[in-house]
């Protein structure tokens, strides 16, 4: 005791001498401003082995119990469950399960609604195997000022950022970001600039259509950028009623807006036209560049920042034949910047763009992953790639096409080689639709290196 | 000269030794924003809004000298910001990240003493067992001085310190070694707090956000003006009629010059209006509307009914209001899609109809299978594919249940919500939806001869004449209603129903922006399409296949897109329709026939249309406006 008091008693000074070692060595500490190739940076990482895939489940009529579900997945090799279905949770109602994400400190991932506008908090860190639901938000609508379709749910230091894609207004598609504290409290709503009040933002080109989809942020650059998808109209309704309709089809968002992250303040609207749909910032420090691609219009775009520090989009690749609107839905950044993962609905495939010159992706492999395809989420080392098949109740295909799937592949970087494949209508599940990764390791007390996180029996253990 | 003290020699000799081991062979670990000068302008204090994050946590804590003190007795008087650390803690980005940035503020404010003397720095150790207060004290020496109150602070016990950790949401946890022997390190989410002088949390930072600079401008912030979000007053012009128009309008979307001209929806407000004016004095050009005798109109009953028609939990998953297809900024119809969609995105088969002016209609529905108000409300509360309440009983209970109805019906009815009352109210709503005195009433039955353009009186002509509209749209000498109250079949139906799909369909991608796509790709993502026989549904009559009710064509250049299908995007393409004859079939109507309408005709015919909308259409959408959309309040998990 009196050995450590001494140490303590000059720690502030022992820090400093001792931070060379410290700094090389204490990757301990979790918090860390990196994560899995899509999260939030400011949550912890699992640069190892993930030991769960969590996947937000949308309920099917005719099949098992109908709700929506968050499914637990083993997918830990060592296991003996591995890429068995080890828990599934289900929360009433079809809800129209969309995306999830993780809070700061990884303890709780919400799960959105984008139809009953419910949002899910789950206890993932109680018991990493079994999550339980911890709170539901269900007025978010009448808190947020109108808001409508919560899709993703952003961590931010100690609250939530969550992207609305509608309003209870027309359901049409002006929308805004949500803000809420870990606890579940809302905080407040930023709308998306429009033309009658752009909120001092600038509208660079043709439109400002106040639409919403996903965010990212580069906090280095104080920078957080928001797409666009479209109304809670055209996300309800068969897909192949909307396509058939002129009218429809003319709600889709055609923007990203670049906010000032500290500020909640939109700065540009910059035209990108199509319905740009999933944004993947890059992770080196020195690249000021996040991708998205547009659902319609089926190209790349590339949002940078010029030599003169201004934020600018450009589409920098077309995706398969956008004339035949392959419809790409996710994408997945590498942890090294280097390639692109794209996934198409429509021929439910996955390809993979060489992004090493941001400005010149390249296709270098594609692969057919099922009769349609959506999600795909990347382990930090690029080597494990899960895809799921579901994109929206209405706008899943029909018939003996309707596979849905959670699928592991392994990628040795030209070849993807599938281990496992859960077939979710036989389970009796419903529709698999966004992943999330957990690890025991996460919530380990045991001083395991972050570099090996597979699962220790002993760890195990004390959990249970 | 520079001379430098103990603490910025240490500082500085701590940054210097990271940024030369991170620039050596650690490119994993890189030193947090907080250590360097700020990547980008940092807002300006007071143009931005910091939202109350909930109350700062209060417990029990002891200072350096070993004193009891309260957390909260250390807020209230001067902003506060707090860091949670451990003394032995070696992450370089982690508590002495706190403890640099904590510094570089105290620097910093040496140039701002008044400052200075309204912020207080807490860093308060959630090791207890080492730190003590002893301990922290010495972990403070030369960090403090007279400049700034930074306070060093820690727990007697983890038993004190736990509550402290959880409301501040802390998460730490100790390191063990294999033998289970605490390591004296902590696995932990660093985090800082700005604590206002209301003890309210006003942010949280985190090691991508924890800067000097960001942290000095929010304290600034706060002293400003609270950074609170004051309640501005509207800048919206309530008598500007151009925001009582649909808010994302798409007008000339297939062109590649297409340009937004997107409302926002903050600017969706209004002012309420004596809608029984509508009623007693109906706008030029109606007549006087009909009443049932079991439901005479009160103000009570169209506040009542206003407010469920906006109410979006009678549907039975809270998201629905009769609004949501009838909206009232789109012509109280919907103009973003053909055919409506229901609870889940069910497909509904037809166009949603306009309700302007509904309360004079004989039938309802497009194929006229109701024939009250009363009683049509309640098709689509219960239609599986609209709101979708599984009884009348369901509904009635619900309403019944929300505190906000609650003595509203009794009010209004003597008598609680039931089939009866829900339905007369919301009808009679529906019935002051009157929207009239247009450009043509005032030319046609006020006989001011300027009030209608020469191109649309023209129009006129053509609609009564060669073009023959006027044979289901009627006009009578002293009002007019456009409608014939019959069914009729023009082929937009029976071609629907019979055609054989074109092998590719034009789709827009983007503005100005088309493809055509395979039809079998769009059929693999179609649902069955629900088959639609018109007023058939009803007869059964064979010759009523296909038939559809008369609109009226009051304030039609609202109301897009057209048909009871939705399938007819302009009114010059519907009139285009009718001047090729609709559609052949066995029981197409005998007043369609081809009409030979020249490109002018058809260009007067639409400016004739485009009249008819109603003066007092904003009074009622800005009616619309002002009533609060029902939404879920109670957080009920």
């Amino acid at each position: 005791m009196k050995k450590r008091l001494k140490r303590a008693e000059y720690s502030w000074q022992y820090f400093l001498k001792v931070c060379a070692f410290t700094v090389a060595t204490l990757s301990i500490s979790a918090p860390s401003n990196a994560d899995e190739t899509c999260q939030s940076p400011y949550m912890a990482k699992i640069t190892g082995q993930e030991d769960f895939v969590y996947v937000w489940t949308l309920g099917m009529q005719g099949i098992g119990d109908e709700q929506d579900k968050l499914v637990t997945v083993d997918v830990n090799p060592k296991s003996k469950t591995y890429g068995k279905v080890i828990n599934s949770l289900s929360v009433g109602g079809r809800n129209e399960a969309h995306h999830s994400g993780f809070t700061d400190d990884r303890k709780f991932l919400w799960a959105g609604g984008l139809d009953t506008n419910k949002i899910f908090i789950f206890d993932v860190h109680t018991n990493p195997n079994k999550p339980t639901l911890y709170k539901t938000i269900t007025n978010f609508v009448a808190k947020s000022g109108g808001i409508v379709g919560p899709h993703t749910t952003y961590a931010l230091p100690g609250r939530m950022m969550i992207t609305g894609l509608s309003n209870n207004k027309d359901h049409g598609g002006r929308t805004a970001l949500v803000e809420y504290t870990n606890e579940g409290e809302y905080i407040s709503t930023h709308w998306t600039p429009t033309d009658s009040n752009l909120q001092g933002a600038v509208k660079t080109g043709k439109f400002a259509d106040g639409y919403g989809y996903d965010i990212r942020v580069l906090p280095r650059k104080n920078a957080m950028f928001t797409s666009s998808f479209t109304g809670w109209s055209n996300y309800m309704m068969d897909f192949g009623k909307m396509l058939k309709d002129p009218e429809a089809m003319k709600h889709f968002g055609n923007t990203v807006v670049q906010w000032d992250l500290h500020a909640r303040q939109p700065k540009k609207v910059l035209d990108v036209p199509g319905a740009p749909l999933e944004i993947r910032c890059a992770w080196n420090p020195k690249h000021d560049y996040c991708f998205t691609t547009t659902a319609l219009t089926s190209k790349i775009w590339l949002i940078y920042q010029d030599k003169k520090g201004q934020w600018q989009s450009k589409d920098v690749a077309d995706i398969a034949d956008p004339g035949a609107i392959p419809l790409p839905v996710d994408i997945s950044i590498q942890s090294d910047d280097n390639l692109l993962w794209v996934n198409t609905f429509m021929d439910g495939t996955t390809r993979a763009f060489d992004i090493s010159d941001p400005f010149k992706p390249k296709q270098v492999f594609e692969k057919k992953i099922a009769a349609q395809v959506n999600m795909v989420s990347s382990s930090w080392d690029g080597k494990r790639l899960y895809y799921t098949s579901s994109l929206l109740a209405n706008w899943d295909k029909k018939g003996k096409d309707n596979e849905q799937f959670l699928k592991l592949y392994h990628w040795n970087g030209k070849t993807l080689s599938e281990q496992f494949s859960i077939d979710f209508i036989k389970e009796k599940l419903g529709r698999a639709h966004q992943m999330r990764f957990g690890a025991y390791s996460l919530y380990a007390n045991k001083a395991v290196p972050l570099k090996n996180l597979v699962l220790n029996q002993s760890i195990l253990n004390n959990k249970k | 000269m520079l001379i430098l003290k103990h603490h910025q020699l240490i500082i500085g000799l701590f940054i210097s030794l990271i940024a030369q081991l991170l620039y050596a062979d650690l490119p994993q670990t890189i030193p947090a924003p907080g250590y360097s000068p700020l990547n980008f302008s940092a807002p300006e204090p007071g143009s931005y809004v910091l939202s109350p994050l909930g109350q700062a946590a209060n417990g029990l804590v002891l200072t350096t000298e070993n004193t009891k003190i309260e957390l909260h007795d250390l807020m209230g008087d001067k902003i506060v910001l707090l860091s949670f650390i451990y003394s032995t803690c070696s992450d370089v980005n982690g508590c002495p990240l706190a403890t640099a940035v904590f510094h570089k503020i105290k620097n910093r404010l040496k140039k701002e003493p008044q400052l200075a003397n309204q912020l207080r720095l807490l860093t308060l150790s959630f090791n207890p067992e080492h730190d003590t207060p002893k301990a922290m004290k010495h972990y403070a020496k030369g960090l403090q001085d007279s400049l700034l109150d930074w306070q060093f602070l820690t727990t007697k016990s983890e038993q004190e310190l736990q509550p402290i950790l959880q409301n501040y949401r802390q998460s730490i946890q100790k390191i063990v070694d294999e033998k289970g022997q605490f390591t004296g390190t902590f696995s932990h989410i660093l985090r800082v707090y700005l604590i206002d002088k209301n003890k309210q949390l006003r942010n949280i930072y985190s090691v991508s956000f924890l800067h000097a600079d960001t942290l000095i401008n929010d304290v600034k912030t706060l002293l400003a003006d609270g950074g609170v979000q004051t309640p501005k007053k509207s800048a919206i012009d309530l008598k500007d009629t151009s925001y009582y128009q649909a808010g994302d309008n798409k007008l000339a979307y297939d062109k590649e010059n297409y340009q937004t001209q997107s409302i926002a929806l903050v600017d969706r407000k209004g002012q309420v209006t004596h809608l029984l004016d509508t009623i007693n004095n109906p706008p030029l050009g109606l007549p006087k509307l009909p009443i049932p005798k079991n439901n005479l109109i009160t103000e009570a009953k169209i506040s009542l009914g206003k407010k469920l028609f906006y109410d979006r939990r009678l549907s039975i998953n809270n998201t629905f209001s009769c609004a949501m297809c009838h909206i009232p900024e789109q012509g109280f119809s919907s103009n973003e899609m053909a055919t409506a969609v229901g609870i889940e995105g069910r497909t509904v088969r037809r166009n949603s109809p306009t309700l302007y002016n509904v309360g004079y209609f004989q039938t309802l529905f497009h194929d006229g299978r109701e024939t009250t108000l009363e009683q049509q409300v309640w098709g689509p509360l219960l239609a599986h594919n609209e709101m979708a309440n599984p009884s009348i009983g369901y509904v009635i209970e619900k309403i019944k249940r929300l505190p906000e109805y609650q003595g509203l019906f009794e009010k209004t009815f003597d008598r609680p919500a039931g089939m009866e009352t829900i339905g007369q109210a919301i009808a009679s709503y529906q019935r002051t939806l009157n929207a009239a005195d247009s450009d043509f009433d005032r030319w046609y039955f006020a006989q001011q001869n300027n009030a209608l353009t020469q191109s649309a009186q023209k129009g006129y002509q053509v609609f009564v004449g060669k073009g023959q509209c006027n044979h289901c749209h009627l006009i009578s000498s002293s009002d007019a209603l456009f409608t014939d109250n019959q069914f009729h079949n023009t082929g937009v139906g029976y071609e629907k129903a019979m055609k054989i799909q074109s092998t590719t369909i034009k789709v827009q991608l983007a503005p100005g922006v088309f493809t055509q796509v395979d039809s079998q790709v769009i059929e693999s993502v179609s649902e069955n399409k629900p088959n639609d026989l018109g007023r058939y549904e009803v007869t059964q009559n064979p010759d009523d296949r296909w038939k559809y009710k008369t609109p009226s064509l009051r304030n039609i250049s609202l109301t897009a897109p057209y048909m009871h299908d939705g399938s007819i995007s302009t009114l010059e393409q519907v009139i285009h329709f009718y001047n090729q004859g609709g559609i052949a079939n066995d029981t197409l109507d005998l007043n369609i026939k081809p009409l030979n309408l020249t490109d002018e005709e058809i260009k007067n015919l639409v400016e004739f249309l485009k009249s008819l909308k109603g003066s007092n259409v904003h009074q009622l959408i800005s009616d619309a406006y002002a009533q609060q959309v029902g939404d879920t309040i109670e957080n009920v998990q």
